[in-house]
């Protein structure tokens, strides 16, 4: 049964083999990259030319270029080769272990030889930081600073309104158990038609004492409606007061709030940029999400903190299919050292980033990484360093140093109230935390020697000119919380220039605008409180009433049984006097 | 397909024995439902090895293999939920020769359990199918006026100067 030519055939095959793969292997992997980067980016992905390096064994590519999809005729990546040089062992063991991998000529925004196809357009770009949208300064409405004061008022109001209803409708059920006119009536014929009845012997005395009894439980189990009435009134009155309460209080809490973040008590603007430009800066972070995405599955599960882990999530499932071996020899991925020359802003700049993976525990040692650049046309220096580790926890610490960056031209703000940047330098430092999904920064950013024109009305030539007189004019930004939704202080004294400038012409803005707040809250007070005053009339006379037919029933009650107890006693001692008088 | 059917018929009314082609059957359909590897070379070298018929291997492990792309993400996710067991992960993670077999990814794992369970099973089925074929099918096949133009066409006869 054994084939006498076995291993030639097999030795033949396995030739074949490698040669298939040494000759296909480029090719393959090339159109393997280009069909999942342009499905990637929907627009066309070109290299020259994948090869596989045998020894030691290597991945080389050249020449890469990703469209820009938003713009054709340019790439949004683009290098000129990489090599990737794989440990043999870990790959045969089925890790991919990197043990150099270098990427020169990286350029984003190149231009093409030739425009590049666009299979799929990209939506509206909100990835890019829009300068003139950073600056922009608008004296925010009364709607949009109500928006964004998150105004206890409305909450109030509304469960004032639902208060209100609810004990509307308790007091309507009870108002259906409370006895009518005509059934207190029925009663008072009632007790009349048997106390005016006669006696005619003991028996009926009995019957009609037991008739009585009846018709005094009965009334007395009304008693006891009217009762229950009475206090689910009082109740309503109470509870109706203090939600009244609780709304007067938040409107005058949320109107001093308004206030505050507008200063308009002090007649100035100061912190208007917080308004201004921290939704902004708390959706530029919230992007770091995208990070703390990738990361995730590769978190334990105890280390992830935070309130967004208490919902249910779909099952992460790991891209690489390595089961999760006990003391697994290497990382799934783990690129040992990678360097990549990058080509910005007329100059280079060299990126080194060491131990790249995300399965920093079993390495022992974080992934860190820096970028150095100096004396680029447009940017005097810019330091960025930092270290990265997903460990119990995923932390990120980054720390940059930029200084003297050329602003270009551009303007802020439309129309009659554009304000031209003609020239600036930008500095900023800062430093960053992120531990799993929560954020700590703090960044200081410097606008030096701007030069701003305008055209518009004096009151931003005024500004522009104030403007023009500051050396510097710093924004200190200060970020906590959660990635998903960052608490964002941003204080700059550009506030107070802007409030000073445009004193001029916001004061009687400012003054319409209190105004406008004011009758605003009112009118949210007054929707809260609608009807209310007539319910606790209501209440008052249905307590009166309930008082009334109460009392009535009493008396009536009192005065009949008197009637009947001395009819019946009048008539026992007739027939008393009878029997004596019969007797003698 | 012309040439695979050929092929087929040639091998089924050929004088190969019925566990030749029923290992051929068997070894194919591992080798496809697992993913290019050792344990492929591994089994290649068994086939080569045994005077197992090579025809019906090649062509059972390109079906299989084209069959793979439907069922491996389903056989992957399979895995992976039943792979979780400590003694196991042990194993894998103690032996680097499973590791070098590549056991320890889950594809892996799964098509060679599949295989493993499928193998002998198949092999037997295969040559009872032969042999019931070559007793009672065969000289019907033979008559087909389908076989016949099969046999009469000049790919056919180019394949049978060939071999």
């Amino acid at each position: 049964m054994i084939r006498k030519s076995g291993w030639l055939v097999f030795i033949v095959f396995f030739a074949a083999l490698l040669a298939l793969v040494y000759l296909v292997a480029g090719p393959a992997i090339r159109l393997g990259m280009v069909y999942s980067l342009e499905k990637a980016v929907g627009a066309e992905v070109n290299i020259s030319k994948v090869s596989l390096e045998l020894a030691p064994l290597a991945l080389r590519i050249n020449n890469l270029q990703i469209t820009d999809a938003a713009k054709p005729t340019h790439n949004s990546l683009s290098f000129g080769h990489a090599r990737a040089a794989l440990e043999v062992w870990p790959a045969l063991l089925g890790y991919y272990v990197i043990d150099e991998l270098t990427v020169d000529g990286l350029q984003y925004g190149a231009e093409r030889s030739s425009e590049g196809k666009v299979y799929r357009v990209p939506g509206s770009d909100s990835e890019k930081i829009d300068i003139a949208q950073l600056l922009q300064v608008d004296l925010p409405d009364a709607d949009e600073l109500i928006a964004r004061a998150n105004l206890q008022t409305p909450a109030k109001a509304e469960a004032l309104k639902q208060l209100a209803a609810t004990e509307q409708q308790q007091l309507k059920t009870l108002q259906t158990q409370l006895p009518t006119k005509d059934s207190l009536a029925q009663y008072q014929a009632d007790i009349k038609a048997l106390t005016d009845s006669k006696v005619a012997n003991a028996t009926d005395l009995a019957a009609k004492a037991q008739q009585l009894q009846q018709l005094k439980d009965k009334l007395n189990s009304e008693k006891a409606k009217v009762e229950q009435v009475k206090q689910q009134l009082t109740q309503s009155k109470n509870s109706l007061q203090r939600a009244v309460d609780d709304l007067t209080a938040a409107s005058k809490a949320d109107y001093a709030k308004v206030q505050q973040l507008a200063n308009l008590s002090d007649g100035g603007l100061a912190g208007i940029s917080q308004i201004l430009l921290g939704d902004v800066w708390g959706e530029r972070v919230a992007q770091l999400q995208t990070l703390y995405e990738l990361a995730k599955p590769y978190i334990p599960e105890g280390g992830i903190s935070g309130p967004g882990n208490e919902t249910a999530e779909p099952e992460v499932v790991l891209p690489n299919r390595i089961l999760p071996l006990p003391g697994q020899p290497y990382p799934d991925f783990w690129v040992k050292t990678a360097r990549v020359n990058w080509l910005i802003g007329g100059g280079e700049a060299t990126i080194a980033l060491q131990d790249i993976t995300a399965q920093h525990a079993l390495i022992n040692s974080a992934t860190k990484f820096s970028l150095d650049v100096k004396q680029l046309p447009q940017l005097a220096a810019f330091n960025l360093s930092g270290e990265f580790a997903v460990l119990q926890q995923m932390v990120t610490n980054l720390n940059w140093q930029l200084d003297g960056l050329n602003l270009q031209p551009l303007t802020l703000g439309k129309g009659d109230t554009a304000l031209d940047l003609a020239a600036g330098l930008i500095s900023s430092s800062g430093k960053l935390n992120l531990t799993d999904n929560r954020i700590q920064q703090q960044a200081s950013v410097v606008l030096n020697a701007a030069n701003f024109n305008s055209s518009g009305n004096k009151y931003l030539q005024q500004l522009a000119s104030l403007l023009n007189q500051q050396q510097q004019i710093p924004l200190n930004i200060a970020t906590t919380g959660l990635i998903s939704a960052p608490e964002v202080s941003i204080r700059s004294s550009l506030d107070k220039i802007l409030g000073d400038a445009l004193l001029g012409e916001a004061k009687q803005k400012v003054a319409a605008y209190q105004a406008e707040l004011q009758a605003k809250l009112n009118s949210q007070l007054q929707t809260g409180l609608a009807g209310q005053q007539d319910w606790a009339a209501l209440l008052t006379q249905q307590d009166g009433e309930v008082a009334d037919i109460s009392g009535s029933i009493e008396t009536m009650l009192s005065a009949k049984m008197a009637d009947v107890k001395d009819q019946a006693k009048d008539k026992l001692k007739d027939k008393l006097l009878d029997k004596l008088g019969g007797g003698n | 397909m012309l040439t695979m059917l050929a092929k087929i018929l040639k091998v089924l009314n050929s004088q190969a024995s019925p566990w030749q082609i029923g290992w051929a059957i068997a070894l194919g359909l591992f080798a496809g439902i697992l993913p290019l590897g050792l344990l492929t070379l591994l089994i290649v070298l068994i086939v080569c090895l045994l005077t197992v018929n090579l025809s019906t291997f090649i062509v059972v492990w390109g079906l299989t293999e084209g069959l793979m792309l439907l069922f491996a993400t389903p056989l992957e996710n399979l895995t992976w939920q039943y792979a979780q067991n400590d003694t196991l992960l042990q194993l894998l993670a103690n032996t680097e020769t499973l590791q070098l077999l590549h056991l320890h990814h889950t594809l892996t794992l799964g098509a060679f359990v599949l295989g493993a369970v499928l193998v002998v099973p198949v092999a037997w089925l295969s040559k009872v199918l032969v042999m019931q074929y070559r007793s009672r099918v065969m000289s019907s096949v033979q008559k087909w006026k389908l076989t016949q133009m099969l046999k009469a066409s000049k790919l056919f006869a180019l394949y049978e100067k060939l071999n």
